[in-house]
């Protein structure tokens, strides 16, 4: 046996757990060789002390402190509990309630997506009026736009349409400002009056364009090629928000005053583009627009027609007085007006049927 | 080399319906045991006592779990071990060993003393010697590796069998003794470099 072997059975031969042969071979091993033999008894005295050393007594506090520690955590424990329990539920229990959670989560940040870019345009848009006043607005720039689309197609209208009785020629070229701004309060007062106490048909007539507006008026009606050409989409738009005129017709026999109206309309190269029980909103070539009115205004002969002009303070929105603004400095810098293109060359005519 | 008296299964019993009297009887049973183990595998007498309150915490708080009673022992001494293996790392990587060599004083019940390096068994009826010794085995103790300090503390300080060893540790009896042999020429040669 050799000398590891022999040190490899030192454990054993310390606890007699070798058999009689090995020990016997083991022991002779360690007569014959003084290394091992060193070894062994370093070995045994290392065990010698192993047996030696004895237990240590426990600290008299041990069990009271150890008490101690315990009721602290008790008191500790019922707000740590609450965030273990989560943790200590199995998994079966959680998978399905985080799945939940992830949903939730991923339904919310889609529903804040798609929400915010909404929020942010909504100031953006124009607040929605419920006046009849701004509905009518919008009817008209609706028109313009799709009067517009109508412009290429050309009609022509019959000049043999009957004239259309009592009515007088409301005057054309708005001669004052002042007396336009004048005025306005009446055209109000006059319109309730109308309506109320009226006996005679009259026509009533509100400029809602100033200076240069009814100067505009005046410009004889351009070739249509001009207006084809300049109409856009753009200028449809700006057509629309340009100030437009309002006749007050008093009539006795509302039919009748219908037809002849339709008639003189399509006389003068235009069309009653929407009807609205006794409102009727007709586009017309700016250049036809003083024959038509004289037309409208001998309409009856028997009626009474008064004439007025005003600055329509209701349509004075936005787009209308920022228009005139604009049409004032254009005048003052250009001297005079000109048509530009063919979007000036319609216009809008609102024409209320009062009867009597 | 004692071995302590068996915990009755009526003490255990009563222990996991939370009969704290029964805890304290069952603490009062084993505290030595526990205490020792500690103190040995981690060589500070304030770290075992803590350690030791620490594991006896945890087996009221998980002695429901405990399904054979007549298994307390081995699950206690389990509970004590994995303490003792988590302390130690914890200590370990706050470097509360690397200071610790042995010429340091060395902390013992009744204080520290001064390491002496010399060969206490040429005088060993002196109390003062078998303190020295206990000094010496205590410092080789930590010079080992931490299973073969395991295997030393649980068979040549507190006597379990192999059978038990290998029950905690879940390792063959065979396994155990070899590695046991390689634990002690380990020591040896620790208290051979120094007692030279």
């Amino acid at each position: 046996m050799d000398c590891e072997k022999v040190r490899d059975r030192f454990s054993s031969l310390w606890e007699k757990e070798l058999t009689p042969v090995e020990k016997k071979t083991v022991k002779e091993h360690l007569s014959s060789c003084p290394a091992c033999r060193r070894e062994f008894e370093q070995f045994e005295k290392t065990m010698r002390w192993l047996q030696s050393v004895g237990e240590v007594e426990v600290p008299d506090e041990f069990l009271p402190e150890l008490l101690k520690k315990m009721e602290e955590r008790k008191r500790i424990a019922p707000d740590k509990k609450a965030t273990e329990r989560w943790f200590k539920f199995p998994l079966s229990l959680k998978l399905p309630v985080q799945a939940v959670a992830m949903v939730a989560i991923v339904f919310l940040v889609l529903y804040l997506t798609k929400m915010m870019p909404m929020e942010e345009y909504r100031p953006k848009e124009p607040e929605p009026t419920s006046s009849p006043l701004s509905l009518e607005k919008k009817s008209e720039h609706a028109l313009a736009q799709k009067e517009g689309e109508r412009e290429r197609v050309v009609l022509k209208t019959s000049p043999e349409a009957p004239r259309p009785k009592d009515v007088e020629r409301a005057e054309t070229a708005v001669p004052i400002k002042e007396r336009l701004e004048a005025t306005a309060p009446q055209v109000k007062a006059e319109e309730k009056k109308a309506e109320v106490t009226s006996s005679k048909t009259e026509v009533m007539r509100e400029q809602t364009f100033d200076l240069k507006e009814a100067a505009r008026v005046k410009v004889p009606s351009s070739e249509p090629e001009k207006i084809e050409k300049g109409l856009s989409a753009q200028g449809k738009l700006a057509m629309a928000s340009k100030p437009h005129q309002e006749i007050i017709l008093r009539i006795s026999d509302r039919e009748k005053a219908i037809s002849q109206l339709h008639k003189l309309v399509k006389q003068f190269g235009g069309e009653i583009v929407m009807t609205e029980g006794d409102r009727f909103l007709a586009s017309l070539p700016k250049g036809s627009f003083s024959e038509f009115e004289k037309e409208l205004a001998e309409l009856s002969a028997s009626t009474r027609t008064d004439k007025v002009f005003a600055r329509k303070p209701v349509t004075g929105d936005l787009m209308a007085g920022r228009g005139v603004e604009k049409e004032e400095v254009d005048e003052k810098g250009k001297g005079p007006v000109k048509l530009a293109n063919g979007e000036e060359s319609r216009m809008i005519v609102r024409i209320l049927l009062v009867q009597e | 080399m004692k071995t302590s008296p068996k915990i009755q299964r009526e003490v255990i019993e009563s222990c996991k319906a939370g009969d704290e009297r029964a805890f304290a009887e069952i603490v009062l049973h084993r505290q030595k045991r526990v205490f020792n183990i500690a103190y040995r595998m981690l060589g500070n007498l304030e770290e075992a006592k803590d350690l030791a309150q620490e594991v006896f915490i945890s087996v009221f708080e998980s002695i429901k779990d405990l399904k054979e009673e007549g298994k307390f022992d081995a699950w206690l001494t389990q509970i004590t071990l994995n303490h003792c293996r988590n302390r130690w790392k914890y200590l370990k990587r706050r470097h509360y060993f690397n200071s610790d060599s042995l010429d340091d004083p060395i902390e013992t019940e009744d204080g520290d003393i001064p390491k002496a390096i010399y060969d206490p068994s040429e005088n060993p009826e002196t109390l003062y010697e078998k303190k020295m010794i206990q000094q010496l085995i205590q410092g080789g103790l930590q010079k080992l590796k931490e299973d073969q300090r395991e295997l030393i503390v649980l068979r040549d300080l507190q006597g379990f069998s192999y059978e038990e060893m290998g029950e905690w540790l879940g390792l063959p009896e065979g396994t155990i003794k070899s590695k046991l042999h390689r634990a002690r020429m380990d020591l040896k040669q620790v208290l051979e470099r120094s007692a030279h």
